[in-house]
């Protein structure tokens, strides 16, 4: 019974880790531009698909399938900052949000007019079989996924606090028109933003589907809903929320799941949000912060 | 009328109730990913009083949209305070449940000797009623449309009434309308249940015309899809839903031009139409001009 | 008392129209256009194939209601009685809801779920079970 509870535990951090990284790059574009970009897990699922296709023609490398989906992610991810998010800067947020929701669509069409199948096989991360310690099994690209969190949020941290540009996207986070009033360029740290969520989020994209050796167009709609799950359940706009947020979905879900399947374990994520929206809008990490 | 035809127009009729749906929240001020939630609890409860009970399809109806109006309160109450982005994620979670729980929703009876009702992920079949009685798919569509435009009817009598006003009014700065004396939180709860039997009268219509549903039918791909429609149309009128509804399903889909890239084609078509009318094709002031024009 | 007498009431109505249901199964190959099916109907009613009847083919998504509208086909007689043969044109690959209006000897409206690929189609089975006509 311990054993499975730790076990659970540990399988929970593992896509916890995985959750994580994609609030991290939802929680970016939603912190600093203050709206919901629907296209963010399409743009991804973008990037894995151009990287399947590579592997499909040519059958690259995991490292060049890497590099693949992070610059196919990062470009659907101009294109979605320019056509959604550019024009819509001062105007409505139900417009750059309904435009992402357009966009998304192409997405997913330009997707599966290239690739038709609802799946395609992806070379693994690591082709051995489970590591086992003790009573508990930990894969190998587990512990890749979760090494890489580790770092990505490391060297995030360091960026956001340690160079100019992390210093202009806080200041623009806390106070967008005082950021603006000393001189802060916003729409060119929002490029950039957009472009380091789309990084993340491409990160995140390639360790999943690696890990489950398989892409399908469904992954563009699951790593919105959760990225956007986990940003909600951490705090909205706080990206220490947002790892907290990954890492409690994820266990949320593994023990859920353990317990009662995997319709409960959807539901209990959903009634958690529902419950936390309702009774403490601003998340389980943030203590205070304005709600606008 | 050729089958294709009256397959499309009754398309387009049905969307419109959830797009409808979706409108009369967003003048209201808020934006719901939810409403096909609503949608699907018409869809199943109507489906199973005919389908099980054998009640008559408008009684069925009735009792569906009174459900519908129920669960839209259940979810408005606790998200009262909710705004903005906050109430829409709040929206997306209550739906999800609510397909998720159509999941786990189990009910059959044997009927005839064959077992009807839903069946969880397995889809509700059987929901007869209306190819039982022999009506043809045109008397449906004269159906559908009229019950509609009995709906259109009443949302422009609205807009033109003091309970218009204050929607709007509601929609464009709460604060100000709440220091006029209106009770912000009674009109949107309101306005939330009014939506849900709306989108339940939809979900009724939908499933006897179908005579299959399930719960992937009420996904947030119907949701985000109606509110966009609501969108794009234009939120200066009633008709705007409706307008959004036809270019998608009705010119685009129609058109053997976009074959196979609809999508791309209506997704870049709205993002840019975004940029220039970002509250739609018939917005306020498209309509007042409109107005001003032919009056 | 009542619910009995509801329950027959409902008997009565269904065995107005009709006491047994027709059943069937598609069989579809792909074509060299895309999205375009060469399918062909077995049409049963009892245990034995049926014949003379008016098929009009229809489709929609599960995942995407009412927002394909393929181009409703009539169906027509094939090699062997009870079976027909249709062209379905559909806009997509993936889980369909292929509807069959029957007209003729018999009124039926039948819904089959099939998964299209690009070999053909192949009968939706969900937590193993293939699903009921």
């Amino acid at each position: 019974m311990l054993v499975d509870l730790i076990q659970n535990t540990l399988d929970g951090l593992t896509i916890g880790a995985a959750y994580a990284l994609l609030a991290l790059g939802f929680t970016l574009i939603f912190g600093v531009l203050r709206r919901i970009n629907l296209s963010y897990g399409p743009a991804i699922m973008l990037g894995c698909y151009a990287a399947t296709w590579f592997h499909v023609q040519f059958q690259a490398g995991l490292l060049a399938l890497a590099a693949i989906t992070l610059a196919a992610t990062v470009l659907a991810g101009a294109y979605v900052e320019r056509l959604c998010f550019a024009p819509h800067r001062d105007r409505s947020a139900i417009a750059a949000m309904v435009a992402s929701f357009a966009i998304w669509m192409q997405l997913e069409e330009l997707a599966t007019l290239v690739l038709p199948n609802h799946l395609y096989a992806f070379p693994a991360l690591y082709e051995g079989g489970p590591l086992g310690f003790g009573p508990f099994t930990l894969r190998a690209d587990a512990l890749v996924m979760l090494a890489v969190t580790a770092v990505a949020c490391i060297a995030l941290q360091r960026l956001l606090y340690r160079s100019r540009f992390g210093l202009a996207v806080r200041a623009v986070i806390d106070q967008p028109v005082a950021a603006r009033l000393v001189g802060i360029n916003l729409p060119w740290v929002f490029v950039r933003v957009f472009a380091l969520a789309s990084a993340i989020g491409a990160m995140a994209g390639y360790l999943i589907v690696a890990s489950a050796e398989q892409v399908t167009p469904m992954l563009g709609m699951w790593s919105t809903l959760k990225g956007m799950l986990a940003m909600m359940l951490g705090g909205l706009g706080s990206l220490p929320g947002a790892i907290v947020g990954g890492l409690a979905l994820g266990l949320i879900e593994a023990h859920s799941q353990w317990f009662f399947g995997p319709q409960v374990r959807d539901l209990t994520a959903y009634f958690l949000l529902f419950l936390l929206l309702a009774l403490r809008p601003s998340g389980l990490w943030t203590t205070t912060r304005s709600v606008s | 009328m050729d089958d294709y035809a009256i397959g499309v127009l009754t398309n387009i009729g049905l969307f419109s109730f959830l797009a409808l749906s979706a409108y009369l929240l967003l003048i209201a001020g808020e934006m719901s990913f939810g409403q096909q939630a609503f949608f699907g609890v018409g869809a199943y409860s109507g489906g199973v009083l005919t389908a099980i009970y054998g009640l008559p399809l408008p009684l069925a109806a009735l009792a569906a949209m009174l459900l519908g109006a129920l669960a839209a309160f259940l979810v408005g109450l606790p998200t009262l305070r909710l705004r903005g982005l906050y109430f829409a994620m709040a929206t997306l979670a209550a739906a999800e449940m609510a397909r998720i729980l159509f999941e786990l929703y189990r009910f059959q009876r044997e009927i005839d000797g064959e077992l009807v009702g839903p069946d969880g992920t397995q889809g509700f079949r059987g929901i007869r009623w209306i190819f039982e009685r022999g009506i043809e798919p045109e008397g449906y569509l004269a159906l559908v449309w009229g019950l509609l435009l009995i709906a259109l009817v009443f949302f422009v009598l609205v807009e033109r009434s003091r309970l218009g006003a204050t929607l709007r009014a509601i929609g464009q700065d709460p604060e100000l309308a709440r220091s006029c004396g209106i009770s912000v939180e009674r009109f949107k709860l309101g306005v939330a249940a009014a939506a849900g039997a709306l989108a339940a009268l939809g979900g009724v219509l939908f499933a006897h015309h179908n005579t299959y549903i399930e719960p992937r039918n009420f996904d947030i791909m119907l949701g985000v899809h109606s509110l966009a429609y609501a969108l794009i149309g234009g939120l200066g009128t009633a008709v705007g839903p409706l307008l959004g509804v036809v270019l998608d399903i009705g010119a685009l889909e129609g058109s053997r031009v976009f074959q196979g890239y609809r999508m791309i084609a209506f997704g870049g078509l709205v993002a840019v139409l975004l940029i220039f009318r970002p509250r739609g094709i018939l917005d306020e002031k498209a309509v007042h001009w409109l107005k001003a024009r032919f009056s | 008392m009542a619910k009995s007498a509801l329950f027959l009431i409902c008997c009565l109505y269904s065995g107005f129209a009709f006491s047994q249901r027709a059943g069937a199964t598609l069989q579809c190959t792909a074509t060299k256009t895309d999205f375009i099916y060469d399918c062909v109907i077995k049409l049963s009613k009892g245990g034995e194939p049926l014949s003379g009847a008016q098929i009009t083919v229809g489709a929609d998504m599960p995942s995407m209601p009412m927002a394909h509208n393929v181009k409703p086909v009539k169906a027509k007689p094939g090699a062997k009685p009870g079976e027909y043969q249709a062209k379905l044109d559909l806009d997509m690959l993936g889980e369909w809801a292929v509807k069959l209006r029957l007209a003729g000897p018999v009124k039926d409206q039948l819904i089959l779920l099939y998964h299209f690929d690009e070999k053909g189609a192949r009968p939706v089975t969900r937590a193993g079970k293939p699903l009921r006509k």
